[in-house]
């Protein structure tokens, strides 16, 4: 009986869709361009793709269109090196019919409110190319060699593509020189700016404060712990509703993509393999029964601080999920071969280390009393 | 803890400082397992407000490394107690605890004999401040003769001061300058890269060079690109190898030509031959951001005498030098030796580097691929 309702004219703006858009909410009554793909996420999570076309939308769905390029993009994979930088050219693959649930699809779902610029997906693409590279995931030294260049391109698609759901088409090295000016940069330096200054509130971890680690990216040699913190330079209960969201939706995604990895022959690694999905699972658990933010107690508010020390260690844990998605690319490249799985264990021990120090940090309304600073 | 690789860690690491009075003063660090307890802890005899001082000083620190490990927790204690208005061992604090969990190590041999003077009112942001003339006066006293020297705070040996740094001293202005990277804040980018210095004897050493690039005042040409490039310790004709040197890799840049005032320093500028240039070419472009960057610290030997069409050819010593540098590399460091050494490495020497996280490139020519 729509005959009678009144005919809403499409309100969101999808014009830019391919060119500086790449994905956005759309709503019901809005035209998906051609070309474009509908993604539509039923009220349990699942998503399914459509043709573009008109979209109509059943109660607590939620749609996404998206173009699926490919983009043309510009990264700079070293802070300290403007003038030298990767070109790369990406797509999001048609739908992979052996996996249940396709990574963009969940990209989209649980880091994107709104729209996807390409800039923001610029950003985020470069914080984690620098993050990889600062941690040694990935090599691009100076003078790379060929087999060098070929395992950087190997190990940075795969990292796109178990991170993003992205598709590496092209990737170049280019030389940003005539628009990027390192000397006019550093001219801009010469000007003081104020320092931010950093007052510990105790108990707060060292690892946590996202916003000082931001401005830590000013200075320090490595920037990439900072970079992703940069996006919410101060960090509010908006960035922990999303990192929450993010660790719900995310890491039980993880744990299956761990679970697919072939491990190799032996009772120990089999064992260790258990032990850590048996570890992401609990986290998982801690996140799904996380307490609210802003209450000690029922009917009990909680100081500021501590609200901002929760945050804190919310982000943390969020980093420790970042790091979890580049180690399962890193693991779907190596393969069952013994030394390397034994090195990526102990890596995934770290990532779950600290993933359960922040999850621990942010479920106490209050720091534990420590016997003299212990 | 550092990258991929996982070299063995040390059980306990050492630094130590100079107090004003002339008293040397030691900071051990060890790990123990983090089971539920701080990420640092810190003990000072009697000075509990000072534990804690360092206690906060070391996690700001930690702000600023790239790579988290809750796993261990590091255990700091100092002795004896410095009275609460000194902070030069704020640096010596920082290091020991880098130190212990393998992000930072001073040379082989050296491990124990790590003097460290500094403080800063921004750990958080990397900065090390201090005094390092006066530092040096009182620490030196104190360095044992394989001893290294690390003072905060800046030297700007084109302004006319001494140059305190040599050999077994170094001045950092950034916890980064460890690994010789440019400091992102300053309006001057410095890069220091490492050479092998072959005598034939104990005194081999990796010495570095360090390429500081000023970017010249908007739309000022200079008179002559030789004549920008300023190099205090080198007397004239080995000034001139410099200057050419640079110029010539600058031509090849592209990009590199009249836009930068030049100053190269020498841990030890009393030096044979021309295996330097490698290095000093690679520092030049670090420094004015125009080629991917180490982890750790950049390792080269090499010369040419084609350096405007990019080309690397083989040095001398190469047997002793290979040997410097197995030695002498750690985690992250990227080395470049020329093409024609390919063929030549003992075997397993790459692998070996490997192990410990260090990269090795053999190049025909610089730049990419």
């Amino acid at each position: 009986m729509g005959f009678f309702l009144r005919r809403r004219a499409p309100r969101t703006d999808l014009a830019g869709l391919g060119d500086t858009l790449v994905a956005h909410a759309c709503e019901t009554g809005d035209v998906a361009p051609a070309g474009t793909t509908l993604l539509v996420f039923g009220a349990n999570g699942q998503a399914r793709r459509q043709l573009a076309g008109k979209v109509a939308l059943a109660e607590a769905e939620r749609a996404w269109c998206f173009h699926p390029g490919p983009y043309t993009l510009t990264l700079l994979p070293f802070a300290a090196a403007p003038e030298w930088g990767l070109q790369l050219k990406v797509v999001v693959d048609a739908a992979n019919p052996r996996v249940a649930q396709q990574r963009f699809d969940l990209f989209l779902y649980s880091e994107v409110a709104q729209g996807l610029a390409l800039v923001q997906l610029q950003e985020r693409l470069q914080a984690a190319l620098q993050l990889a590279l600062a941690q040694g995931v990935l090599e691009l030294a100076p003078c790379t060699t060929l087999e060098e260049w070929h395992a950087f391109r190997a190990g940075f698609n795969q990292l796109l593509y178990t991170r993003f759901g992205l598709t590496v088409d092209d990737c170049v090295p280019i030389d940003l020189a005539p628009q990027a000016d390192y000397a006019a940069q550093l001219r801009a330096r010469a000007v003081p700016v104020p320092v931010p200054t950093f007052n510990p509130i105790a108990g707060m971890p060292a690892e946590a404060p996202a916003h000082v680690a931001a401005a830590a990216s000013a200075v320090s040699a490595v920037s990439a712990v900072s970079a992703i913190a940069a996006s919410h330079v101060r960090p509010d209960a908006q960035a922990d509703a999303r990192g929450l969201r993010r660790l719900f939706l995310e890491l039980p995604a993880l744990s299956s993509g761990l679970r697919l990895l072939e491990v190799p022959a032996g009772a120990d690694a089999f064992a260790a393999h258990q032990a850590l999905l048996l570890r992401l699972g609990m986290a998982s658990l801690n996140v799904q029964s996380m307490p609210t933010l802003g209450w000690s107690a029922p009917d009990q508010a909680l100081p500021l601080v501590q609200q901002q020390r929760r945050i804190g260690h919310t982000l943390l844990s969020l980093q420790a999920l970042d790091e979890g998605w580049s180690l399962l690319a890193q693991w779907q490249r190596s393969g069952n071969d013994t030394s390397a799985w034994r090195l990526l264990h102990d890596q995934a021990d770290r990532v779950c280390a600290n993933l359960e120090t922040g999850l621990a940090g942010r479920r106490q309304p209050y720091p534990p009393e420590q016997e003299d600073g212990a | 803890m550092s990258g991929i690789s996982h070299p063995r860690l040390p059980d306990y690491a050492v630094c130590r400082s100079v107090l004003a009075d002339g008293r040397l003063l030691t900071i051990t660090a060890s790990r123990r397992a983090r089971g539920n307890r701080a990420d640092v802890k810190c003990h000072v005899a009697a000075a509990p407000a000072l534990a804690l001082r360092m206690q906060q000083v070391v996690r700001m620190a930690r702000l600023t490394e790239a790579l988290l490990d809750s796993r261990d927790q590091v255990l700091l204690s100092m002795d004896p107690a410095p009275n609460a208005r000194e902070r030069d061992w704020e640096l010596a604090a920082v290091l020991a605890d880098r130190m212990v969990r393998g992000l930072y190590a001073a040379a082989p041999g050296a491990e124990q004999a790590l003097l460290a003077l500094g403080w800063s009112d921004a750990w958080h942001l990397g900065r090390v401040e201090g005094e390092p003339l006066q530092a040096q006066r009182i620490a030196m006293a104190h360095l044992a003769p394989d001893g290294v020297l690390v003072l905060g705070g800046q030297v700007r040996s084109d302004a006319g001061e001494p140059d305190v740094s040599g050999a077994r001293c170094s001045v950092i202005g950034h916890l980064g300058a460890l690994h010789g990277h440019a400091d992102l804040a300053d309006c001057v980018a410095s890069v220091r890269s490492w050479f092998p210095l072959y005598c034939g004897g104990s005194q081999d050493s990796l010495a570095w060079l360090e390429v500081s690039v000023f970017p010249l005042a908007a739309g000022t040409v200079p008179a002559s690109e030789e004549d920008s490039i300023a190099a205090p310790q080198l007397d004239p004709a080995r000034l001139q190898a410099l200057r050419q040197t640079l110029c010539a890799a600058r031509h090849f840049d592209g990009h590199g030509l009249g836009r930068w005032r030049t100053l190269v320093r020498f841990s030890q500028p009393e030096f044979q031959g021309n295996s330097y240039e490698l290095a000093l070419v690679m520092a030049d472009r670090m420094a004015r951001g125009r080629e991917f960057l180490p982890r750790g610290r950049l390792i080269a030997t090499g010369q040419s005498s084609a350096w405007h069409a990019g080309l690397v050819e083989a040095v001398d010593g190469q047997q002793a030098k290979l040997a410097l540098i197995a030695r002498q590399a750690g985690a992250g460091d990227r080395i470049l030796l020329p093409a024609g050494w390919a063929a030549a490495l003992p075997a397993g020497y790459v692998a070996g580097l490997r192990q410990r996280g260090a990269s090795l490139a053999c190049i025909e020519r610089i730049g990419m691929i």
